[in-house]
C-alpha cells in the first residue's frame, strides 16, 4: 500500500525572526501539521512510523514493499546525518507526514526532513525556549542541585541514554536522565511541560520513552537499584498537561498483595524491578504491555531474600486509564543471576488467540495469552546453561551447583550480559518468524556483597571473566530467525562482531540489521541470504526504521557507540582484533536510485 | 669495567652490554628511590593530594558519573566504585591494575580518551571517595610506581 503525502505542500519550512529572542535565533517549524488520534496510532499509514516500533504491537515490521528482494541490491544513501556524540546512540526514530524526529543522547531531539536530511528544529533540553505563555519551567540545575549532570557529562551507557520517544496529539514526548516526562511542541521543538516523576538524586533516570495508549503516556523508570524508602514504579501522564494520572509500583510492598514474596524484607531493601524498555499497547484488550528487570541486587543471596521478588523480571499487563495491573506473569521467579526479561513485547495472533511473545538475556522465548497472561508455550533456543524450563507450565528451575553464593564462582551461559539485549527482535507476517539479535557468550561469575544501607544495595558486584560460547565458532554475534509459534529455527546468520542493532522487517520480503564492526545488512528474510550491505561511521546500532515520502520508501539505519557490553566489553575481550571509532552516532538513510 | 689492553670487537660489544645494563641498574635505583619519595607503597598513606581528588571529582563528573552514578554507587551496567562493592572486586589487587583498566577500558565506549594525567586524578577521587587518606604530594601516573601500591581495606 501506497500512502501519497503531498510532501511539498504538506511540509514547509516557516523561518520568522522571534521577538522574545536573541536577535539571531530563528524559528523553523512545521506547518500543516496532521494532528495525531489514537485511530492514526491504531491504523497508521504505511508511509509513517509512529510507535517506537513500527505499530503499537510493536512488530518492527513496515508495509512498504518498494525495496525488495529483487531490487535492494541497488540502494543508495540518501542522506546521513551526525548525531551528537555526547553519549550512547540506540535512537528509536519516528516519521510522521514525511518529518523524521530523531532522539539522541543527553535528551536532544531533532525534526528532519525525512526526504532531503535537512534539519527543521532541534530542542536542546535547557537550552531551547519553552513554549511562549505556556509557564512550562526546563527541569535544569536550579532544581536538581548536585544531582543534575555537567551540561558537558558524556552520557555512556546509563543516565543520559535515550531511545524511543513518542507522537500523539501535537506534541513529542520523550522521557529524561533527570527523571522527568516531557511534551514538545511538535511544530517548533519547544517544551510545553515537564512533569517531574522522582529525584534522580536518589538514581532514578529514564532511558526509555513513552508509549501511547488510549490517550495516555505510558512510562517506565529506571535507576531502581539503591536501597531507599521508595519503589520503582510505571506512570501514566495526560498527554496534554503533563499531569500524573496514576502510578503503579513494579514492586509488592510488604502488606500488600505478593508483599510476602521478598520474605520479611522492609520495603527499602526491595530494588530494582526497572522497566527500561518501553511498551507495546493492545486496543482490543486495552491493555498496555508493560517488562520488568531483575530484582537487585541481582544475587538472591545478597539480596538477602530467596523469594520470588514480585514484580521482577515480569510481564505487566496494565490498564492504561488507571494504571490497575491486570494480571502479571512472572517469567523467572527469584531470579539470581541478571538474567533481565524487561525487553519487548511483540503482540501476534496465532491461531486466532491474542498472544504476545517475549525474550530475555536467557534466550527463552514466551508466548502468553495477551488477554489472559496465560502461558502457552516456553521454548528454550538452547544455549544456556542455568535453569531448566518445562515448556507447557512455563516453571523454571534452576540447574544443579547454578545457585551463586557470594564469594563463590560459577561458570554460566550467558554471561550477565545476556542472549539478549534492548536490540528489539522483529516480526514479519509473510514468513510468520521472529528476527532476533542475538549475542553469544559465556562468563566465570563470583558475585559479592552489597552494604545494606539506605543508598547502597545496587546491582552488586560481580567478578566477571567472559568467555567464548562453546557453540559459537567463536562468534559473538548471531541473528536467530524462528518460526512462532513453533519456536523451530528457520535460519541462522553468525558473526564475528555481535548483532548491534535492533532487527526490521519489510513488505519487501527483507529483515534489516547491522554488527558492531560497522556492517549493516539487509537480508532475505525467507532464507538469510545477504543481498545488500554497507559500511558507516560507526557499530549499528539502535533501531532501524523504513517510512515513505512522495512514494519513494527508504530505509533508515541508525549507527552509535556505547550501548552497554555487547558493544564494549564483549568485542573488546573476546573479539579484540576488531577495533571501532570512539565517535560517529549518525543516522543513515538509503533509498533505490530515481531514475 | 674498561680493558687497558687494546679493545676486540667482542669485548667492545661486551662493554656496551655491560654499560647498557649498569645504566638500567641506575634507573632501577631512581625508581626504587622515586619510588619511595613518592609514596610508601601503601595505600593508607596519604598517597595523593585534596587538590588532586577534587580534579579527579569533577572529571567523574563529566566523563565517568553517567554510567558509575554521581555517588558512585554504579548501576546495572556499571559496577559500584565504593566501599564493600568496590573492594570485592579490587582487594588484593593493585593500583596499577586498577589504573590500566581505567586508562585503557573506560570511559566503556570511548577508552583511553582522557590523559594520564585526568586518569590518576580520577583514581585519587575513587580513593578519597573510599575514605583513604589524602596528603601532600599528587598520586602519580606511573604505572611502575602504581604497580607497587596494594589496594587493601581500612
Amino acid at each position: 500500500m501506497t500512502n501519497n503525502l503531498r510532501f511539498s505542500s504538506i511540509l514547509k519550512l516557516f523561518v520568522a525572526a522571534s521577538s522574545t529572542l536573541v536577535a539571531s535565533s530563528t524559528l523553523a517549524q512545521i506547518l500543516d501539521y496532521e494532528t495525531v488520534t489514537d485511530e492514526l496510532l491504531q491504523n497508521p499509514p504505511s508511509g509513517d512510523w509512529l510507535s517506537w516500533r513500527g505499530q503499537q504491537n510493536s512488530w518492527g515490521y513496515s508495509e512498504l514493499d518498494q525495496i525488495n528482494t529483487e531490487n535492494v541490491n541497488k540502494l543508495q544513501l540518501v542522506w546521513s546525518w551526525a548525531m551528537d556524540d555526547t553519549g550512547a546512540g540506540q535512537a528509536a526514530p519516528l516519521i510522521h507526514n514525511g518529518v523524521m524526529f530523531l532522539p539522541g543522547p543527553r535528551g536532544v531531539i531533532q525534526a528532519l526532513d525525512a526526504a532531503s536530511g535537512d534539519l527543521i528544529w532541534e530542542y536542546r533540553p535547557g537550552i531551547t525556549p519553552v513554549v511562549e505563555g505556556s509557564g512550562a519551567v526546563a527541569i535544569g540545575p536550579a532544581q536538581l542541585g548536585d544531582a543534575a549532570m555537567p551540561a558537558t557529562a558524556y552520557a555512556g551507557v546509563g543516565r543520559g541514554v535515550q531511545k524511543n520517544i513518542a507522537i500523539y496529539g501535537d506534541m513529542i514526548y520523550a522521557a529524561t536522565e533527570n527523571a522527568s516526562i516531557v511534551g514538545i511542541d511538535v511544530r517548533t521543538g519547544r517544551l510545553a511541560w515537564e512533569s517531574a516523576t522522582a529525584d534522580p538524586a536518589l538514581g532514578y533516570f529514564y532511558t526509555a520513552g513513552p508509549i501511547v495508549a488510549d490517550g495516555v503516556l505510558v512510562t517506565g523508570i529506571t535507576g531502581c537499584g539503591r536501597y531507599k524508602e521508595d519503589v520503582c514504579f510505571i506512570t501514566g501522564h495526560d498527554p496534554s498537561t503533563g499531569e500524573e494520572l496514576w502510578r503503579t509500583d513494579t514492586v509488592a510492598r510488604p502488606g500488600s498483595p505478593g508483599g510476602d514474596s521478598w520474605g520479611d524484607l522492609p520495603l527499602q531493601f526491595r530494588a530494582g524491578s526497572d522497566s527500561w524498555v518501553a511498551g507495546s499497547y493492545d486496543p482490543q484488550t486495552n491493555l498496555v504491555y508493560m517488562g520488568t528487570s531483575q530484582a537487585k541486587p541481582w544475587a538472591s543471596a545478597v539480596r538477602g531474600t530467596d523469594g520470588d521478588a514480585l514484580y521482577t523480571n515480569s510481564t505487566l499487563a496494565l490498564n492504561p486509564q488507571t494504571g490497575e495491573m491486570v494480571w502479571y506473569y512472572q517469567h523467572l521467579p527469584a531470579e539470581t543471576h541478571d538474567m533481565d526479561e524487561v525487553f519487548e513485547t511483540i503482540l501476534i495472533d496465532i491461531g486466532g488467540r491474542p498472544s504476545l511473545f517475549k525474550m530475555g538475556k536467557l534466550g527463552i522465548l514466551w508466548q502468553l495469552d495477551r488477554a489472559s497472561g496465560e502461558i502457552i508455550k516456553a521454548t528454550d533456543i538452547g544455549y544456556q546453561t542455568i535453569v531448566n524450563v518445562n515448556p507447557t507450565s512455563g516453571q523454571v528451575n534452576y540447574r544443579d551447583g547454578m545457585m551463586p553464593r557470594i564469594g563463590q564462582q560459577i561458570d554460566m551461559c550467558p554471561s550477565t550480559s545476556g542472549f539478549k539485549s534492548w536490540r528489539a527482535m522483529s516480526y514479519s507476517p509473510q514468513t510468520s518468524a521472529l528476527y532476533i539479535p542475538i549475542a553469544l557468550n559465556c562468563e566465570l561469575a563470583t558475585f559479592g556483597p552489597t552494604e545494606k544501607v539506605l543508598g547502597g544495595g545496587g546491582a552488586g558486584p560481580v567478578r566477571r571473566i567472559n568467555y567464548p560460547h562453546p557453540a559459537s565458532d567463536d562468534n559473538l554475534g548471531e541473528i536467530l530467525v524462528l518460526d512462532v509459534p513453533s519456536g523451530e529455527v528457520k535460519w541462522r546468520y553468525r558473526s564475528r562482531a555481535p548483532i548491534n542493532s535492533a532487527t526490521l522487517t519489510t513488505a519487501g520480503g527483507l529483515m534489516f540489521a547491522g554488527d558492531w564492526n560497522r556492517n549493516m545488512f539487509a537480508f532475505d528474510a525467507e532464507n538469510g541470504d545477504i543481498l545488500w550491505q554497507t559500511r558507516v561511521t560507526t557499530s549499528a546500532q539502535g533501531f532501524p526504521i523504513s517510512y515513505e515520502v512522495d512514494g519513494r520508501q527508504y530505509v533508515a539505519l541508525p549507527a552509535g557507540i556505547g550501548g552497554a557490553s555487547w558493544s564494549g566489553m564483549l568485542p573488546r575481550d573476546l573479539a579484540p582484533e576488531l577495533k571501532s571509532p570512539r565517535n560517529g552516532n549518525s543516522m543513515n538513510v538509503f533509498a533505490l536510485p530515481q531514475n | 669495567m674498561y680493558s687497558l689492553c687494546p679493545k676486540t670487537k667482542m669485548q667492545n660489544i661486551f662493554s656496551i652490554r655491560i654499560m647498557k645494563i649498569g645504566t638500567l641498574l641506575v634507573l632501577a635505583v631512581t625508581a626504587l628511590n622515586f619510588s619511595s619519595a613518592q609514596s610508601t607503597s601503601s595505600i593508607r598513606d596519604g598517597i595523593f593530594s585534596d587538590a588532586q581528588a577534587a580534579r579527579g571529582a569533577e572529571a567523574y563528573s563529566t566523563s565517568c558519573a553517567s554510567c558509575h552514578s554521581v555517588d558512585l554507587r554504579g548501576n546495572s551496567n556499571s559496577p559500584s566504585l565504593l566501599g564493600l562493592s568496590f573492594m570485592f572486586i579490587w582487594e588484593g589487587k593493585s593500583l596499577g591494575e586498577l589504573y590500566t583498566k581505567m586508562s585503557t577500558e573506560m570511559p566503556t565506549d570511548r577508552p583511553g580518551i582522557l590523559t594520564q594525567q585526568t586518569y590518576a586524578d580520577i583514581l585519587a577521587f575513587i580513593l578519597e571517595s573510599n575514605e583513604f587518606a589524602t596528603g601532600d604530594n599528587d598520586l602519580t601516573s606511573d604505572i611502575s610506581v602504581l604497580d607497587e601500591i596494594p589496594i587493601t581495606s581500612q
